[in-house]
């Protein structure tokens, strides 16, 4: 299994690197929507954090001229003028950064926002991704729009590489059984949409929720109970007003083996929610959370 | 009067607890009825995973729900008492959505990592719930009266401010968070540890035993408070008594369960029903009927879609919205 993933994640970075450039003026965002740009674009803002974690990543920092209050990563990004917060940024100040375009997201933004901006004669690209492959495939039209083709082998090779270590170090250990806890009351578990979901099985981890329908849905805890997690992990969601992970609730649980065997653990949510370049340090601090004998 | 109590008590306590074991039952993790009957009989270890499922999980959201219920429909006599007005209830008074911010406040003002410190987080509710419920006063009151159009519309204008107020709160603290609070903010039940189950316990048993108590001077507020003064009552002083108790109750729901609806509306109407509008016989029954009829709405919200779970405040709305509508078109005249 870890090896079939990491021959999946390699396969996907290859095709990502294969797929042609789209033209210069027209191009084709994650929605399917033909995006008409004047040109190569030279001032960008971006609506989505993980787009804006990405974009440094590749080097493209110069043509972004614009972010969210919420783009809080790397910590130059803070630097830059923001618009605002994802579900209604200000599109007076979009309008006066001049972009030649925006990079948005279904999940996070208003549709309203994209028809707004839109009528104001801006370009919005929509991004998405609810996979590693998807997540790639952001980086590689990032890179287009930034220009920094160049950037992506290298970044793509360090991803790679490091996904392929993790792999390689939890491969020779049995796969417990992992109860992700994203919101703990009510119990928000990732199920089948969510990245994480992939992101625990590249750790070496089975996700009890891993085929429920939807993204992060509600989940009865008599169930998570009865599915008997071997590690429970509880986010942390990111600044330091981080909610409580009510780490007693679920040792109150007695019969769960991840009490008994005291593997109940925080982890940062910022590292593993979202899709930026920060996913790879995600899967491994979910790998040293999940098997933290294969990192002695 | 005394025999009328005892005798609806007893039903509806009957009713209760039939519900309760049918609750025990039911649930995501199916198990057999004979498993059921091994745990409560104390025949299986404390580690098994029947005897978690059962005993710490089933058992502490029973209670929360029937706490929980009958807070609410008690809360909801003592405001429609209060306000001489049968359609007045927490949440259509926006007093749960000022309980709802406060609750937010106290959570964050918990610092990172805390450990849910329920007295805290519950004191903030309670302030929350003071501030609307005295807004919507101030608001709606025309001569001491609260004519039910202007009741309505304070209620919804300050709940509206109020669950806004707790989204602006959360989108500048900290946006990760939104959707956690989102769901919170839909109202549900949880297996309480035993210890914030004794708090809410002890803010209920407040709450209603200052409602209780002035059971008969509600009677007398109802006719009038001329009326009320003629017979030698406070008016004043009961219905600040009322109005805190009632805060106190919605409240401590808030902050153990989240806002849930319409419980203060559908079950002292159905009781009105059933035992005219004498409060003496009301607000005890309230207690229990409440706590029933939330049970059943927790015990939908666990197993209609399990393993995944619905909200309770889904349910309770999504039933007292007609309600609602309900009253509104047949009591025209009388209000």
């Amino acid at each position: 299994m870890p090896g079939r993933t990491a021959a999946t994640v390699s396969l996907a970075v290859a095709l990502v690197l294969a797929a042609a450039p789209a033209g210069a003026l027209t191009v084709v965002d994650m929605l399917g929507r033909e995006v008409r740009l004047p040109g190569p674009p030279r001032r960008i803002v971006s609506l989505v954090p993980s787009a804006t974690e990405l974009i440094y990543a590749l080097g493209g920092e110069d043509r972004l001229v614009g972010r969210t209050d919420f783009c809080d990563y790397p910590p130059a990004a803070k630097e830059k003028p923001s618009v605002g917060g994802m579900i209604s940024p200000s599109l007076e100040t979009i309008a006066t950064l001049k972009p030649d375009v925006v990079i948005a997201t279904t999940s996070g933004n208003r549709l309203e926002t994209f028809t707004r901006l839109e009528q104001l004669g801006i370009p919005v690209y929509a991004v998405h991704a609810h996979r590693i492959a998807e997540m790639l495939d952001v980086t590689r039209r990032l890179a287009e729009l930034t220009g920094r083709q160049a950037a992506l082998t290298p970044l793509f090779a360090g991803i790679e590489r490091r996904l392929f270590a993790v792999a390689n170090a939890v491969r020779p250990y049995p796969r417990p059984r992992v109860l992700y806890v994203l919101w703990p009351e009510p119990l928000l578990v990732p199920a089948s949409g969510a990245l994480l979901t992939e992101l625990i099985t590249l750790a070496g981890g089975d996700s009890i929720t891993a085929n429920e329908r939807g993204d992060y849905p509600r989940f009865s805890i008599e169930a998570a109970v009865v599915r008997a997690p071997e590690v429970i992990l509880l986010a942390s969601h990111g600044s330091n007003s981080a909610p409580p992970i009510a780490k007693d609730k679920w040792e109150r649980l007695a019969s769960l083996p991840a009490v008994k065997s005291k593997r109940v653990h925080a982890i940062d949510g910022s590292l593993a929610h979202r899709y930026g370049p920060r996913v790879v340090d995600g899967v491994e601090a979910l790998a040293r959370a999940i098997h933290p004998e294969a990192f002695r | 009067m005394t025999r009328r109590l005892v005798s609806a008590l007893a039903l509806l306590g009957a009713l209760l607890l039939g519900v309760a074991v049918l609750a025990i039952f039911l649930g995501s993790a199916r198990l057999s009825p004979l498993t059921v009957l091994r745990v409560l009989g104390g025949g299986a270890g404390a580690e098994s995973t029947e005897h978690v499922v059962v005993l710490g999980l089933r058992l502490p959201r029973i209670a929360a729900a029937v706490l929980a219920g009958g807070a609410l429909a008690v809360a909801g006599v003592g405001f429609q008492g209060l306000t001489r007005n049968p359609l007045a209830e927490p949440s259509v008074l926006g007093v749960s959505a000022g309980a709802a911010f406060g609750v937010v406040v106290g959570q964050l003002a918990g610092g990172s990592g805390a450990v849910f410190d329920a007295v805290r987080v519950a004191a903030f509710g309670f302030g929350g719930a003071l501030v609307a419920g005295a807004a919507v006063y101030l608001i709606a009151s025309v001569h001491g009266a609260f004519p039910i159009q202007t009741l309505l519309l304070a209620g919804v204008i300050v709940g509206i401010f109020f669950g806004s107020a707790v989204t602006v709160l959360i989108s500048l603290v900290d946006i990760d968070r939104l959707g956690g609070v989102v769901h919170w903010l839909l109202g549900n039940i949880a297996p309480l540890p035993a210890r914030s189950l004794l708090v809410f316990a002890c803010l209920a048993a407040l709450g209603f035993a200052a409602i209780v108590s002035q059971a008969r001077e509600l009677n007398v507020l109802a006719l009038g408070e001329e009326a009320a003064r003629q017979l030698g009552i406070n008016a004043e002083r009961v219905k600040a008594q009322i109005f805190v108790a009632a805060a106190l109750l919605t409240s401590s729901v808030v902050a153990f369960a989240g806002p849930i609806g319409f419980v203060g509306l559908i079950v002292p109407h159905m009781l009105r029903l059933l035992l005219g509008p004498d409060n003496r016989l009301l607000v005890p029954t309230a207690m229990v009927g409440g706590g029933t009829f939330l049970l059943i709405a927790d015990t939908i919200a666990r197993n209609a879609v399990a393993p995944a779970e619905l909200s309770v405040g889904i349910i309770t709305s999504f039933f007292g919205a007609p309600f609602f509508v309900y009253l509104l078109r047949t009591r025209r005249g009388v209000l």
